[in-house]
């Protein structure tokens, strides 16, 4: 039998790289297959010519042993595949079943849209995975695991035979993950072939059986995953062993930042800690558990209701992130393209925005020494390469992360607050960002990591808060800090364990 | 610190950032060179020299605009701005106020009409498009009901010799307009301001959590489109001897045009204060070449529209798909 999906010499070309050089491999019929990669390793130009949003500069795509023309994304969906976007791309507004017939709703007569049987047959493709969503509730009542559930299921009203996943869990529970790992498991019993593209190795060993790993443009190797180590798999596609060093605690006892009684209306319940120079502070938690809210507040970038921060033991108050920057703390916030890039403006005003007025003394900006700080702070934290007045919209999310660092080294920042540092960023430059962390701490800064990667915690941390219901339902020292203890007091003890 | 690396960047940003504004200026050099061939006595020193003052108040209009623009927000209200200066400044003069103070007068309520939207905007959280859509029948109705919706004459002679005079064979108002293109120059490319404008403006939550202060610097913007407008005010009531309180109508729409043709991003955190000035005079030659070929009013709207068009399509084609 041939396989569902084969690609034969895929090759993409742009203006001035080449995406894709003679890709090859196939899945078969039932089969969740990992695509694994570094950023810039070509997975999402793949996914994008399988979707149908490019076309192949060579090569062709088979589907049940016949070569097939996806020249548009209509005729990809036509064709049976469909596409579980990163980002997902609904309108919140509508209905779940409004979502799952967008672009081709179900009419009476050609003029009028069929809403209730949209809503009869979206809740015939939910029941089977997730019945508890209903389908006449707008989309962003949802949260975010449901709203994937809500795209799987529009993928079963299309009768696919391919889906393809771009990072579906890159912000979901570890229980959310569990359910959706069913569902995913479910679609390949129907005999569905699944492309699974995710950054988070544990999970691709845990759901699929065989996996393809590229690397600039090409395969390096499609492999049975059993037997294989993480560490192999990482080396294939860094092509180089990662070296994975030991952590060393620059913690001292002075008192950097002292946080009591802080309570806020986003969620956070009276939180009180320290945080020591040359310390790395680890907050883990839930998603929803309040750690994005409380370092905003940190930050400056929300307001406390209730409680106090200081600095140094001198009492301060934030009503701006502003405040926060003058008595030395610098947010790296979660969503770098939200919150952290102005993508039109060069590398070095990005770096530079937070210290402007360090620059103009007198008004007007003094802008070789802006470049020479540029320069120094991108040496620092490894950018490169050093295109000073290129957009940062057009460096990789760990050159855009590394730059907001800079910016904060720019500014005299002592206390750098991490939301999910390593979000998005590929393997090489993730190792890049620990090590900088690392050296910040030995350096004499103050450092709190929030993560939801365990083992990013624990790699990290001297010292680890869980956070739960917006309150700190534990702390973890060194010697305690392990995915276990993590995760026990981080579920809600009523919620029975699945 | 070795050179070298920094001057391959250096090229690339030259060629990266004005290739917006070098589009803009071939665009200009094709009209002249079109109009040139058409029209005999286009290019005669004369008809260049009343093409820059016919683009100039336009311009002073446009570089507030553009500023606003970079901002993420639009300023519907400078020609209603501009009337109620105007009609406020005239009637001191009328009533014998020295005209330096007049003119400060007349600035001073550009300022507080720009203020009154930026704290609309900034503080209340507003649309800017709804802002200064309120803003624009409210500041005009004020100047219709201060006036009676009659003109202010009789502008006192010493005033307008200042608008109307002349400084190297260039009109004044063409030097003021020049002085203060360049002024805008250096804040946008020079000054902290100029970079909070453009961060404000390409993602405000970013600039948010980098400290810079958003409110303060879209205020800003808004107080000095409410000055240029003033000043544009003062050009043209010098100009003609008389304030009336309907003058600047849809004046609005063609400082957004200049500032789009020029470059300026309606979505915010782009715009060029050169592609701006040299989009006021695309239009003004324009104007003036059809004039000139005595081609019906309704013809030169027309092209008008086509030009923000062409200019639009151009730039979407040559930037490529997002």
């Amino acid at each position: 039998m041939s396989p569902r999906l084969q690609f034969q010499g895929i090759s993409k070309l742009f203006p001035a790289v080449r995406a894709l050089n003679d890709v090859s491999f196939s899945i078969s019929a039932g089969e969740i297959h990992g695509l694994l990669g570094e950023n810039g390793a070509g997975k999402s130009t793949l996914l994008r010519i399988l979707s149908g949003v490019y076309r192949p500069t060579a090569g062709s795509i088979l589907i049940d042993g016949k070569p097939v023309t996806l020249a548009n994304p209509v005729a990809a969906r036509a064709a049976g595949v469909a596409m579980i976007h990163q980002e997902l791309q609904e309108v919140p507004r509508l209905s779940v079943a409004q979502n799952m017939f967008l672009g081709q709703p179900l009419t009476r007569g050609g003029i009028f849209v069929a809403r209730r049987e949209q809503e009869r047959r979206a809740a015939e493709a939910l029941a089977a995975i997730d019945p508890s969503i209903d389908p006449a509730a707008p989309l962003g009542t949802l949260k975010v695991a449901q709203r994937q559930i809500v795209e799987i299921a529009r993928a079963l009203l299309d009768r696919a035979r391919i889906v393809a996943m771009d990072e579906p869990t890159s912000s979901l529970t570890p229980s959310e993950f569990e359910r959706l790992a069913q569902v995913i498991t479910g679609l390949a019993r129907d005999g569905v072939a699944v492309v699974y593209v995710s950054h988070k190795l544990d999970e691709v060993f845990g759901i699929c059986r065989r996996a393809t790993i590229m690397r600039d443009g090409v395969v390096i190797d499609s492999v049975d995953l059993k037997g294989l180590s993480e560490k192999a798999v990482v080396a294939m596609m860094v092509g180089r062993e990662l070296a994975q060093e030991r952590h060393t605690s620059h913690a001292s006892n002075e008192v950097m930042l002292s946080a009591r009684g802080l309570s806020s209306t986003t969620k956070v319940r009276d939180v009180s800690f320290e945080l020591h120079r040359g310390e790395v502070l680890g907050i883990a938690g839930l998603v929803g558990s309040g750690r994005t809210e409380l370092l905003r507040l940190l930050a400056g970038a929300d307001r406390a209701t209730a409680g106090t921060i200081a600095i140094d033991g001198k009492a301060t108050r934030f009503s701006s992130p502003r405040d926060a920057i003058a008595a030395g703390i610098g947010l790296v916030p979660e969503e770098r393209k939200r919150e952290g890039i102005v993508p039109l403006r060069s590398i070095t005003s990005n770096m530079a925005l937070a210290s402007m007025g360090v620059f103009a003394p007198r008004g007007v900006i003094d802008h070789a020494r802006l470049k020479r700080v540029a320069i120094d702070k991108m040496g620092r934290v490894n950018l490169r390469p050093f295109l000073l007045d290129r957009p940062i919209r057009l460096f990789s999310g760990g050159n855009q992360q590394k730059a907001i660092i800079g910016r904060w080294l720019a500014a005299g920042t002592r206390i750098l607050l991490f939301d999910e540092p390593t979000r998005g960023i590929d393997v090489g430059a993730k190792a890049e960002i620990y090590h900088l962390i690392e050296e910040l701490a030995r350096e004499g800064h103050g450092v709190i990591v929030v993560s939801s990667e365990l083992p990013e915690v624990i790699r990290l941390a001297d010292r680890v808060l869980v956070m739960r219901d917006g309150s700190i339902a534990a702390e973890l020292h060194r010697d305690d800090i392990s995915e276990q203890a993590i995760a026990a007091h981080a579920i809600p003890q009523t919620q029975d364990s699945r | 610190m070795s050179d070298t690396i920094l001057v391959q960047p250096r090229a690339e940003f030259m060629r990266g950032v004005s290739m917006r504004d070098a589009g803009t200026l071939i665009g200009l050099v094709v009209i002249l060179a079109v109009f040139g061939a058409l029209v005999p006595g286009f290019f005669a020193e004369r008809n260049l020299i009343n093409i820059l003052q016919q683009s100039s108040i336009n311009a002073c209009l446009a570089l507030g605009m553009t500023l606003v623009i970079i901002s993420g927000g639009i300023d519907l209200s400078v020609g209603p701005t501009a009337a109620l200066s105007a009609v406020i400044s005239a009637s001191m003069m009328v009533a014998g106020v020295p005209f330096p103070l007049a003119i400060a007068a007349g600035f001073a309520i550009g300022l507080a009409c720009g203020l009154v939207n930026g704290l609309l905007v900034a503080f209340v959280g507003l649309q800017p498009f709804i802002v200064t859509l309120g803003t624009l029948s409210t500041y005009r109705a004020l100047a219709l009901i201060y006036t009676g919706g009659n003109p202010v004459l009789g502008l006192p002679a010493g005033f307008r010799a200042v608008f109307n005079g002349s400084l190297f064979g260039l009109p004044l108002a063409v030097i003021i307009v020049a002085f203060v293109a360049v002024v805008a120059w250096v804040v946008l490319k020079k000054t902290p301001f100029g970079e909070y404008l453009l961060a404000v403006g390409g993602n405000e939550e970013a600039a948010y959590i980098a400290g810079v202060p958003i409110a303060r610097t879209k205020i800003a913007a808004y107080m000095i489109s409410g000055l240029l407008a003033a000043l544009a005010a003062q050009i043209l009531i010098g100009r003609l001897g008389a304030a009336e309180p309907i003058l600047g109508n849809l004046w609005e729409l063609d400082a957004i045009a200049a500032a789009a043709i020029g470059g300026a991003s309606l979505m915010g955190g782009k715009g060029s204060v050169v592609g701006t000035i040299l989009g006021a005079v695309i239009l003004g030659a324009m104007r003036n070449g059809l004039t000139l070929m005595n081609v019906q009013s309704f013809y030169q709207l027309l092209a008008t529209g086509l030009i923000i068009l062409a200019a639009m399509l151009i730039d979407r084609v040559t930037r490529g798909r997002g």
